[in-house]
């Protein structure tokens, strides 16, 4: 009996352990080794080795993905070589792993995203003096404790000006309510999904809703919450109820989640707006329903910064030791405007949204910010 | 959101389909749940088992036309769901394997499952798909919904009886209704589902009466492996139409709580299911009035918590009534 015992929960043990390490490894993704030619691959010199840590899995279909593709084209024009390393789902190996991954990895440059990882940056970065990082969309408090021993000299944050990016969305989303389109009713109701009240999503959701004021002064904007970016059926139901109450375009600003904000809408008949990857193109071949009901997609180009920013080091100019802001003058943020928005839209409104972007641009509108 | 058009959105005819598609995968795991708990091995993996199920009738449905190349396109989602529920009966049966033959702890070895799933599943779907995120790029099919005829001309009825844009409910939801009739009618009306509460009752009464309880556990867990496995299906080919890593989001412990809630009988966890899509469909529609999201996210569990003490309240008094009349009759 005892030794039944002890071989059933020796198996438990070992189907756990295949188990978490199915579920949070950090699985190196090949990259391309091969310096190709590029600036930063001349005769007898060192390529740059960069890795790119990923507190998540790659395949969100918007975020890391986005960043992933940068670092990819960092490989493919500089002839970098570059490393991923994807921490897995579960935050308290985060830290444990980033610390692995800077003692092991030779590296150049590491890059590192989201607020999770701040802290943890924080009290890396001045233990590798000589080494660069990159974080993207969050600065490390370059005053802060933390930072103290260099005051982060080494740090390059990346900041995204998603507030710009949205009030077009917004703007776009208040032009579109009112017009006489199949799926779109007479009321002045438009909404939005986020998947927590955080100070990125809530950056979001400022620039919206102004841009959507700025329209029409008289629009009402829905502003909800999922609670969790892993939860599509939850973002269906969100959508649905927002559909119900006479909105017919929502914003999704949920990551996963979002997707079944997509599935409402091919549903119901209505409109959706995608995040921070161009979602409609994405999703395109296996839902072509879905893909049509996606009006365009606020996209944060996270792998314009981190090329643009990869580009600068080897020019020598990047300002290491501040956090950047990048806008819609940057390339860190804009509309989608690919084939289904150009089919979809009025004339009028493309000229409106190309207005509010040149007003943008030459600082006529400013836009409010959830970040202080 | 002005409070009239919520309360609009509240009082309609399609609130009630939004409850019955919110409670569908609650109501399938909870009627799986009920089976081995009364059978005195409680399932604690309906999540697992959920979102393994969901996992295998997105990709063997999606891979349909590559692995089946002679089937007509009509059987892709039957195939897949067919291999959602294999798995499903065979994780529950697996769990009795380890339970009843090595001896493992119950509770760890549905631990074990709902870990085991969770990163089985994106293992396999970057191993079939390239992708660890989400199924969004393969073509995976639905399971029909089934519309009820001619009703959808009457105003209120139609949306009743097929939903806010008439394509009616999925064929899941009609499922999920009938198993609570059927495990009820097995459960007090046939000598197997008197056996298997016997088996949890009492199993050692049980036994002396010649039934054997490790067949009927099996049974149940293979039975809560079913039953979880459809509502796990429901989620990925019926409500939605991908699979996304975790995409269960507790359902299945919800599932587990409803059991309980429901006092741990068929009508009962129905109702308790009921009351929790209730509560988060009133959360969602509310949510769109400017009050903060915390405190609409508080409505199902504070509903439910709420229902569970009014339960027990009444039942208390109920028991002390009745002590109170048995002293009275025999009081000299």
């Amino acid at each position: 009996m005892r030794r039944h015992w002890t071989i059933g929960f020796t198996l438990m043990m070992v189907i756990a352990l295949i188990a978490a390490a199915c579920a949070a490894p950090t699985a190196p993704a090949p990259a391309a080794p091969a310096p190709a030619a590029g600036e930063g691959a001349a005769a007898g010199e060192q390529p740059l080795r960069i890795v790119h840590f990923v507190n998540g899995v790659l395949g969100d279909k918007s975020f890391f993905d986005s960043a992933q593709r940068g670092v990819q084209r960092v490989a493919d024009e500089f002839g970098a070589q570059t490393k991923t390393i994807e921490a897995g789902i579960d935050p308290t190996g985060w830290e444990a792993a980033l610390i692995d991954a800077a003692a092991n990895e030779e590296f150049d440059i590491m890059i590192v995203g989201t607020f999770q990882m701040v802290e943890y940056l924080e009290r890396l970065a001045p233990q590798y003096p000589d080494k660069k990082f990159f974080l993207y969309d969050a600065p490390v408090n370059y005053e802060g404790e933390a930072c103290a021993p260099n005051k982060c000299a080494n740090v390059y944050s990346i900041l995204y000006k998603q507030n710009e990016g949205s009030y077009l969305a917004g703007v776009y989303a208040a032009a579109m309510t009112t017009q006489d389109i199949e799926g779109m009713n007479p009321e002045a109701i438009i909404g939005s999904v986020g998947g927590q009240e955080i100070p990125v999503i809530l950056d979001f959701m400022v620039g919206y809703e102004q841009g959507a004021r700025d329209t029409n002064p008289d629009i009402q904007v829905i502003r909800q919450f999922a609670g969790g970016w892993n939860d599509p059926a939850k973002g269906k139901e969100l959508a649905k109820a927002q559909y119900s109450q006479g909105a017919d375009i929502v914003f999704q600003i949920a990551g996963g989640t979002g997707q079944g904000v997509f599935e409402a809408a091919a549903e119901d008949g209505r409109y959706a707006i995608g995040v921070d990857s161009d979602q409609a193109l994405i999703i395109e071949s296996a839902n072509p329903e879905q893909a049509a009901r996606i009006l365009t997609s606020m996209m944060k180009n996270v792998d314009n910064s981190i090329y643009r920013g990869v580009k600068l080091h080897l020019e020598g100019t990047l300002p290491y030791g501040t956090a950047e802001a990048l806008g819609i003058a940057e390339g860190g943020v804009g509309l989608a405007r690919n084939k289904y928005y150009e089919a979809i839209t009025p004339d009028e409104v493309k000229a409106l949204v190309d207005e509010a972007e040149r007003k943008i641009l030459n600082g006529e509108i400013v836009v409010d910010t959830a970040f202080r | 959101m002005s409070l009239e058009v919520v309360l609009q959105s509240i009082f309609s005819a399609a609130f009630i389909a939004t409850v019955i598609r919110v409670a569908t995968p609650l109501i399938l795991p909870a009627m799986g749940g009920l089976l081995s708990d009364l059978g005195g091995v409680i399932n604690i993996a309906l999540e697992g088992i959920m979102l393994a199920a969901a996992f295998t009738g997105v990709i063997v449905s999606g891979f349909a036309p590559q692995w089946f190349p002679g089937a007509p396109a009509w059987s892709y989602p039957w195939l897949g769901a067919l291999a959602g529920v294999l798995v499903g009966m065979a994780m529950g049966w697996l769990i009795a394997f380890f339970h009843l033959e090595l001896k493992t702890d119950i509770i760890l070895t549905g631990l074990a499952m709902n870990i085991l799933a969770s990163g089985a599943t994106v293992f396999l779907m970057f191993s079939f798909t390239g992708d660890k995120g989400s199924t969004s790029t393969l073509a995976s099919a639905r399971l029909p919904s089934l519309q009820i005829p001619f009703v959808n001309n009457v105003p209120v009825l139609g949306t009743l009886l097929n939903g806010e844009n008439g394509t009616g409910y999925n064929i899941m939801s009609y499922l999920a209704f009938a198993l609570v009739a059927v495990i009820w009618i097995f459960l007090y009306r046939t000598p197997a589902g008197a056996h298997l509460r016997a088996t949890g009752e009492m199993p050692d009464a049980a036994q002396s009466v010649g039934i054997d309880i490790r067949r009927v556990r099996y049974q149940a867990l293979v039975a809560s492996g079913f039953c979880a496995a459809l509502g796990g299906l429901y989620l990925s080919m019926g409500y939605l139409s991908i699979f996304q890593a975790n995409m269960t989001a507790g359902r299945g412990f919800i599932a587990l709580a409803v059991i309980f809630l429901g006092n741990r009988n068929p009508i009962g966890a129905l109702i308790a299911a009921l009351i929790f899509g209730t509560a988060s469909a009133l959360g969602t529609r509310l949510g769109t009035m400017a009050i903060p999201p915390q405190f609409v996210e508080m409505i199902p569990p504070a509903v439910t918590i709420a229902a569970l003490i009014i339960y027990n309240i009444r039942r208390r008094a109920r028991i002390n009534a009745a002590a109170r009349r048995f002293q009275e009759q025999t009081a000299p």
